[in-house]
């Protein structure tokens, strides 16, 4: 299989966010990226499928603070080759960031009848998922997102997927190659690979970077204004007997407005 | 007449070249035995030892010779002494006889065995035999009347009934020796017997046969003796007898650097046996199924499946059956000598606490903990592990704390503090406090932290922190055995330190303490003055000694303390915390497991950081807060290590004594007792 990942890089939320005083942005100085969640899971799941069919996984990432850490750990993983695309991605959303991602597949002619695309699901900066689905319609493949399992027949050239919807329903897919998955969980977690594997891998291995000159028309999304959750009411404790409590609780109701 | 020894007495000249001619057999034996052994030792990976020739005698000596550790329990001590003692004499004084009968007799024409030398002599292996009989009586019944639980063994790395046979052929070989020295004395009536008193009362047993049936039971016995002797001699190298000279071997090349410092790992671990170094090799075949090491074993007293005495005969076993052949280009053939899996199971490696109890105990100076983190080590480098170890690891990379949180909340603590503590990397210090993570981070450590400092400012210590410069120290990342991950920590500390001014540093954590002290060579990277650490309870203790810390207010409360084992039995930091109870009028009633038979809290090792898969008989914190319980009367359990309190707080509502004994850090204590 051609097995290709593409992970990027969000907001680390352990860390305090903060609003830049442009007010559409979040402030650098305090910002700590990391690889996106479902992403390595991504990884993951490329990692298994190469194990168990056989092939190659290429990395593909954009360039951003700390992305050469993450890109180290999944070679140690075992992706075979990396790809950083260089520029100034800061403010790109979903939709851009698919329109790169194809842009670079499709002009590199990287994909074969072979070719599976994987990315996470979601990610922080995406909560709908938006990506997989942008990037399918570049591309013009079929595509799956929130895929659990994933199993390739040769024989076919092509896939068996699961997928999850909302109400605990899930559904399985054949889906023919090249396709396009968006990965919410692999078939096992993450692994870890020890420290020195990753730093071995920082010395031998090598980051294809590739410098991305065209312009694109947007960003994505144009976000007008960022800002702090507003902090909600507190809870009350209702107490007394049930009756007591009920009578409270028809209160605050009407003093709401709400019946 | 003059009383001489009668060598050969009534014994025909065939039987006397057979001696010779079977004696010699035994000793070949046993060299080619012995050899067998020493080959296998050499199969390991080289391990460079410092030559420390006077510890390694004295090591011999507290071992072998006055055997301090066996002793330390005293039933089993007593006996190993009479019988090791006895059968010593014996065998010197069979020497003396083969010198008196083979050299001077045999070319110089005369024996010194005779007069009053030889009566004394006579005398002197008499009571020892004597005493060799006794042992072996006590050893037997207890382990075949009383059997002690550590003593069954369900691997026998020989095979099964060794034990008896041991015991078996030394009583033979002791109490067919006296029945010969009887007979003889029955024939022969010298006036001198009652100096060979044991065998003199044989003979009054033997007195009413007739002379021919006397002498031929004593070519029969004699024989019978002289056989059950060279077969011994035989055997020792097929039998656990061997530990007379694995086990003093081991003594001599016991590891004379510092207990709390682990060896780097070799590139992956250990996955076949040949990756254990020689000297770990020696250890597992000086293993005696004593059991010591069991029972004071926290993760088998609460059932999990590891108990380091079968580790250690696995191990054992898999050694013994190896063949060194087997060994191409420096590795075992396809397979050979494996221990994971069938032989060690990953559940029982996981179950360690490394709290080094077993290695403690352990009369022949076996290292368990590092066997076991050596095979670790493999397991991390495949990527086998917990889900909750993989998680911690990856935030430890990340973070560089173990809690997942942002390294600017690491002093987040001291914020809410009536003063600001200095920025070591900022301003010079004399004292670099090293509060490591579960004191800066663990909510339940918060106020604990405080108190420490605002006990240190009291003292008026020039005092100052690394803030989000300090990342959790690897003592025990090193031991879940990722040693890539303690360099990568070590590292971003030195870095650092390197960035700060200060001459001495004080931790909180013993864990980190051990490392810190042991393990980052703090005064290697070319600076002139030896860095010095220092627990936090030293600390105190020096303050409260200098006066720089005045007691208040005694506190009259009766309570316990329990020893951290990265504290006491790493470190051997034991009377610090003791003497700063008894300076704040603190009644300390010790509990039965103190000082280095401390008993673990079950965190230590990454343990804290996983989760009991199958149901535990009792964790080792519920055991323990129920050992200070019955101490009858104490109010306060005293604890000197943060992981002790998360520990033995969850310990103390699990047992329902939350009501009777409150666990308190020394330094909540000691902020009592100093606060105006």
């Amino acid at each position: 299989m051609n097995l290709i990942v593409f992970l990027k890089m969000v907001p680390d939320t352990v860390e305090e966010l903060k609003i830049a005083s442009d007010g559409k942005t979040l402030d650098p100085d305090w910002l700590r990226m990391k690889a996106n969640e479902n992403d390595e899971h991504a990884v993951e799941e490329a990692v298994i499928l190469k194990e168990k069919y056989g092939g190659t996984v290429t990395l593909v990432t954009l360039d951003a603070p700390e992305v050469d850490e993450a890109i180290y750990t999944a070679l140690a993983k075992g992706c075979d080759k990396a790809v950083k695309i260089l520029g100034d991605w800061q403010n790109f959303t979903s939709p851009a960031i698919a329109e790169v991602f194809a842009k670079y597949l499709k002009e590199n002619n990287l994909i074969d009848s072979k070719t599976l695309i994987l990315t996470g699901s979601q990610a922080t900066d995406d909560i709908e998922g938006e990506l997989v689905y942008y990037l399918g319609e570049y591309l013009e493949l079929p595509v799956y997102g929130v895929v659990t399992y994933v199993q390739y027949n040769e024989n076919k050239n092509n896939i068996l997927i699961r997928k999850e919807f909302s109400g605990g329903l899930r559904g399985e897919f054949e889906v023919e190659l090249p396709a396009v998955l968006g990965i919410q969980a692999a078939e096992n977690p993450p692994r870890y690979v020890p420290i020195a594997k990753i730093r071995a891998m920082m010395k031998s291995a090598n980051i294809e970077e590739l410098e991305f000159t065209q312009d694109f028309a947007s960003k994505g999304i144009e976000i007008e204004k960022l800002y702090e959750p507003e902090v909600a009411g507190k809870a009350v404790m209702l107490e007394g007997n049930p009756e007591e409590i009920a009578t409270k609780i028809v209160e605050i109701l009407t003093d709401k407005g709400l019946i | 007449m003059e009383p001489v020894r009668p060598t050969f007495w009534n014994i025909p000249h065939w039987l006397e070249i057979l001696q010779y001619a079977l004696g010699f057999l035994s000793i070949i034996i046993f060299t080619v035995g012995f050899i067998r052994h020493t080959k296998k030792w050499r199969i390991g990976r080289p391990e460079k030892i410092l030559l420390s020739l006077w510890q390694r005698i004295k090591s011999l000596f507290n071992g072998a010779i006055i055997q301090k550790r066996i002793i330390s329990e005293f039933i089993p001590g007593i006996f190993h002494l009479t019988i090791f003692y006895g059968m010593f004499i014996l065998l010197i004084g069979t020497i003396i006889a083969t010198v008196d009968w083979d050299v001077t007799h045999l070319f110089f024409g005369f024996q010194f065995l005779k007069g009053d030398f030889y009566l004394y002599y006579e005398l002197f292996l008499d009571i020892f035999g004597i005493l060799l009989i006794v042992g072996i009586i006590i050893a037997l019944i207890r382990r075949y009347i009383f059997r002690p639980e550590k003593l069954k063994t369900i691997i026998k790395p020989t095979f099964s009934w060794d034990s008896f046979y041991l015991l078996g052929i030394l009583f033979l070989i002791a109490s067919t020796g006296f029945v010969v020295e009887g007979l003889r004395l029955s024939v022969q009536n010298p006036y001198w017997k009652h100096w060979a008193p044991i065998g003199n009362e044989l003979s009054k047993l033997f007195a009413s046969m007739p002379l021919s049936t006397l002498q031929d039971l004593h070519v029969g016995f004699w024989t019978t003796h002289m056989l059950l002797s060279f077969l011994f001699i035989a055997s020792i190298p097929f039998t656990k007898a061997f530990h007379i000279f694995s086990a003093s071997v081991n003594m001599i090349f016991k590891d004379t650097s510092k207990i709390g410092s682990l060896s780097p790992a070799n590139e992956s671990g250990v996955e076949k046996i040949t990756e254990f170094t020689w000297r770990q090799l020696l250890q597992l075949d000086s293993c005696i199924w004593c059991g010591r090491c069991q029972e004071a074993c926290p993760a088998y007293n609460s059932g999990t499946p590891l108990s380091p005495k079968n580790l250690v005969l696995k191990l054992e076993k898999v050694l013994i059956s190896f063949n060194p052949k087997k060994i191409s280009n420096g590795s075992p053939s396809n397979g050979e000598g494996k221990v994971h899996g069938e032989i060690i199971s990953d559940a029982e490696l996981w179950a360690c606490t490394t709290c080094r109890a077993c290695e403690e105990m352990c009369p022949v100076f076996i290292e368990h903990p590092k066997l076991i983190v050596d095979m670790r080590r493999f397991l991390i480098n495949q990527g086998i592990m917990d889900q909750t170890v993989q998680d911690v690891l990856q935030k430890l990379q990340r973070y560089g704390n173990s809690f997942g949180q942002s390294e600017r909340n690491r002093a987040k603590w001291a914020s809410s503090l009536e003063f600001k503590i200095k920025d070591a990397r900022k301003e010079e210090v004399e004292y670099l406090w090293f509060t490591g993570d579960y004191a800066a981070y663990d909510a339940r450590m918060e106020s604990i932290t405080q108190k420490t400092a605002m006990i240190f400012q009291r003292a008026g210590l020039d005092f100052g922190i690394l803030y989000e410069g300090e990342k959790n120290s690897g003592n025990d990342v090193r031991r879940i055995g990722e040693e890539g991950l303690f360099e990568f920590l070590k590292e971003k500390n030195q870095l650092s330190f390197g960035k700060a001014k200060f001459r001495k540093i004080v931790t909180t954590d013993p864990h980190t303490y051990n490392t810190l002290k042991n393990e980052y060579w703090l005064n290697g990277n070319g600076a002139n003055e030896k860095i010095e650490v220092l627990h936090y309870t030293e600390l105190i203790e020096k303050l409260i000694k200098e006066k720089k810390l005045t007691i208040n207010k005694k506190l009259n409360i009766e309570a316990t303390y329990h020893d951290p084992c990265y504290l006491g039995r790493y470190n051997g930091i034991y009377d610090p915390p003791r003497n700063i109870l008894k300076a704040i009028g603190v009644k300390l009633k010790e509990m039965p497991r103190n000082r280095r038979k401390s008993y673990c809290c079950g965190a230590g090792g990454g343990r804290i950081w996983m989760e009991d898969k199958t149901p535990v008989k009792e964790r080792p914190a519920e055991n323990r807060i129920r050992e200070a319980v019955s101490l009858n009367n104490i109010s306060t359990f005293v604890v000197a290590c943060p992981k002790d309190i998360a520990m033995f707080q969850d310990a103390v509502k699990t047992t329902g004594y939350e009501a009777k004994l409150s666990v308190k850090d020394i330094a909540e204590l000691v902020w009592d007792s100093i606060e105006q």
